[in-house]
């Protein structure tokens, strides 16, 4: 029973990363109608940021104590700030002068900024996988009857629901939210009822990559961060928004938790086919509905 | 086959503790300190060319930088006296791994017919060495990897090499090794857990493992297995699965940044409370990554090769020179790929300077192959053979007990409980017939007697 409902925590765990970032990717192609591939490694670019800062705190500690954990926490979101500026960064510069040019060219350079952004993460960070565990170390375990189970993860778990919660809060019940769903809807019409187009993409593309960055830097206290989780990331992404429907919130949430729950079934059960089992969902729901649960066809 | 004292025959394998190194004279060793005497004949002073292929992005920089340092390192002593043959400077060429099979094959080539390289050198991944070795063959290029250790290229993918040698130990000595190790240790465990990564490595460990399992600890059956993907870093569901089926022992052949991962994650579920624990590349893929929370006493691998540590102190000043050196020029501790593309360095170096010796100018591919084969050299990890049959090094597999010291800031293996082993005893002799998976996996499986229970 215990077993249970630790498998049920660590679906849990994985979904609520997986919805961070393929969140992210959601909501920039359902305003922008961008395929941004980069978007995995503005997570991992998060996890870096965020893993190094733990680090610098944790080499200024004197010698045998850590870092207080309130300060740690605090510091901690450094990497989906981040991330958040470089996408406002990027979207004006790199972005837009593409958006009058067919849909390749978008996806030829967003791919090849996802080969710059590898390139510089190793050269700022090297090769060798940081750590930020402090944090994990420092929350330990919880008994659940038998088992233990690590804390931190319920935090992981927490911010994920939370931000599945205060998004849909501030897209369905803000000014904002209107103006972002009008400009999805038709970018033109609202372009001729006075919203800044301009502005309301660069707005959609720092969420997007501000959750993407959140997803990193809240995991890398448990996970390290390492070269290459960024495509990694990219791939199980677009399995979800397969799932849920590419643009749909709801569908990035359900399809993450799908994909959690699968993954964590396929390793207890079928621990050979674990690769294979999420391709075949993606395939099964492509075949069944091919935009998707959530999708507008 | 007659059942056997398990200590008798771990002794027959010459398993042992503690075991030392003694130098043979006369061996041929890495390092410019010998004297070269002059080189017979006209010497050509254009540079030598070595195209050297690993990791340079993705989660394998984690052992393709070390190998690549590891050349640079022996590339920069030898030019500092002046070059091969005391006149060809050796040049360096960087090719990334990462790009993919077919991509590395064609830049094999590329390299080769385009750059001119005279030798190719580096390789990390066992998918690329059965890919590169016929090309390599082809187009009679000089090569020796480094890693790539499957057994698959040398069994089946280049079963009769000519240009094509490997200097690091085969796949199969890495999951024989840590079941090795456990049987010494911990014979009695019954429950046995598997978390390996799933590809051509995990693989080979778990089949290995469980063939010397099904000999020496006949009463151990698999209770789960976990087959993470390579790169990943949440073992959370592969640690509860091991944890449920109530192991004796967890094995693992998870290696680099997913080990990092994967260790810091079983602390928090009490894993290693719950279960003893072994690995096949723990401490070897990058030792400096490892923290001091890592648990000590589990048997901690280095993927049969090398760990700076051992052999220790000035017992065996190769290495310490070497540890030295190398953290003096990159400010970090070597890990066995770098020990592997330094040795590998030397090795051609030497066979060039005996073949020039006996042929005078400077020798053809076929002269250096010809000193190549057979050669032995005192590295910084001990002596490697190079078999003439199969062109494959051999040195004696190690293994060991993670431990902190207060000498260095992250676990290293315990000095006074390294178990190291035979490589003959470990891997199919020569004229063993090629088989499935491994040849040296037929060889145990009919040749090694069974242990009583």
């Amino acid at each position: 029973m215990d077993i249970v409902v630790i498998h049920a925590l660590n679906a849990l765990l994985y979904a609520s990363v997986l919805f961070l970032i393929a969140g992210g990717l959601s909501l920039i192609y359902g305003v922008m109608r961008i395929v941004n591939l980069a978007h995995g490694n503005l997570y991992a670019f998060g996890a870096y940021v965020s893993a190094w800062v733990v680090g610098l705190l944790v080499a200024r500690a004197p010698e045998g104590a850590s870092p207080s954990t309130v300060l740690l926490l605090l510091l901690l979101p450094a990497g989906a700030v981040a991330a958040a500026a470089f996408g406002a960064l990027l979207e004006p510069t790199l972005l837009r002068p593409f958006y009058k040019r067919a849909e390749e060219y978008q996806l030829l350079v967003t791919f090849g900024l996802l080969m710059i952004i590898d390139d510089v993460i190793r050269w700022l960070w090297g090769p060798y996988p940081l750590s930020a565990s402090v944090l994990f170390e420092n929350f330990g375990s919880l008994g659940i009857g038998d088992a233990i189970y690590p804390t931190y993860n319920f935090l992981v778990i927490a911010v994920g629901a939370l931000a599945a919660v205060f998004l849909w809060a501030f897209i369905y019940k803000t000014r904002f939210g209107v103006v972002l769903r009008a400009t999805s809807q038709n970018m033109r019409m609202s372009s001729a009822l006075g919203v800044n187009v301009n502005r309301v993409y660069v707005q959609a593309f720092t969420l997007g990559c501000l959750m993407a960055g959140l997803g990193g830097a809240i995991i890398v206290p448990s996970q390290s961060a390492v070269l290459g989780m960024g495509v990694d990331a990219l791939i199980l992404s677009f399995i979800v928004v397969v799932v849920g429907g590419l643009g749909s919130l709801e569908g990035a949430l359900l399809g993450a938790l799908i994909v959690g729950v699968v993954r964590e079934a396929g390793i207890a059960w079928f621990p050979e086919i674990e690769l294979a089992v999420l391709y075949l969902i993606a395939a099964a729901v492509l075949l069944i509905r091919p935009a998707g649960l959530f999708g507008r066809a | 086959m007659a059942e056997v004292n398990r200590r008798d025959f771990l002794t027959g394998l010459g398993v042992s503790v503690g075991a030392s190194l003694a130098a043979l004279p006369g061996l041929p060793s890495v390092g410019v300190a010998h004297a070269q005497g002059t080189p017979k004949g006209n010497i050509p002073d254009h540079p030598y060319k070595i195209g050297h292929m690993t990791f340079f992005t993705g989660p394998a920089a984690v052992l393709g930088e070390p190998m690549f340092k590891g050349q640079q390192l022996a590339a920069e002593e030898i030019n500092a006296t002046g070059g091969l043959l005391g006149k060809r400077k050796i040049e360096l060429l960087k090719a990334d791994e990462n790009a993919g099979t077919d991509a590395n094959v064609k830049e094999l080539r590329r390299l080769k017919l385009s750059e001119k390289i005279d030798f190719f050198c580096g390789i990390t991944s066992s998918g690329n060495t059965p890919a590169l070795g016929p090309v390599a063959e082809d187009l009679k290029c000089l090569t020796m990897f480094v890693d790539g250790c499957t057994d698959f290229l040398f069994d089946k993918a280049v079963p009769n090499p000519h240009y094509v040698f490997r200097t690091t130990n085969i796949q199969s000595a890495d999951g024989i090794t840590t079941a090795l190790a456990i049987v010494q240790t911990w014979p009695k465990s019954k429950r046995i857990a598997h978390i390996h990564p799933d590809y051509s490595y995990g693989r080979n460990a778990f089949d290995h493992i469980k063939i010397v399992m099904k000999k020496m600890m006949p009463q151990a059956e698999v209770v789960s297995e976990g087959w993470p993907k390579l790169g990943t870093t949440d073992f959370s569901s592969h640690i509860t699965k091991a944890i449920s089926s109530k192991p004796d022992l967890v094995v693992s052949s998870v290696w680099g940044g997913d080990y990092v991962a994967m260790y810091k994650q079983a602390l928090r579920y009490g894993m290693f409370q719950k279960a003893k624990f072994a690995t096949t590349l723990a401490l070897g893929v990058a030792p400096h990554a490892l923290g001091k929370d890592h648990p000590e006493g589990v048997i901690a691998g280095v993927h049969s090769n090398y760990h700076f540590t051992y052999p220790g102190g000035d017992k065996w000043p190769l290495n310490k020179t070497f540890v030295e050196k190398y953290h003096a020029r990159f400010n970090e501790y070597p890990n066995f790929q770098a020990e592997g593309a330094y040795t590998t360095t030397y090795m051609l170096k030497t066979a060039i300077e005996k073949a020039n010796r006996l042929v005078g100018g400077w020798p053809d591919d076929d002269a250096i192959i010809a000193m190549l084969e057979g050669m032995m050299m005192a590295g910084p990890a001990g002596y490697v053979y190079i078999r003439p049959d199969n062109h494959q090094g051999y040195k004696d597999a190690m293994i060991g007990f993670s431990k902190n010291t207060d000498e260095y800031p992250f676990p290293i293996l315990d000095p006074a409980r390294i178990i190291t082993i035979p490589i003959r005893s470990i891997t199919a002799p020569p004229g063993w017939p090629k088989g499935e998976p491994t040849s040296t996996f037929t060889w145990i499986d009919k040749t090694w007697p069974t242990a009583k229970v």
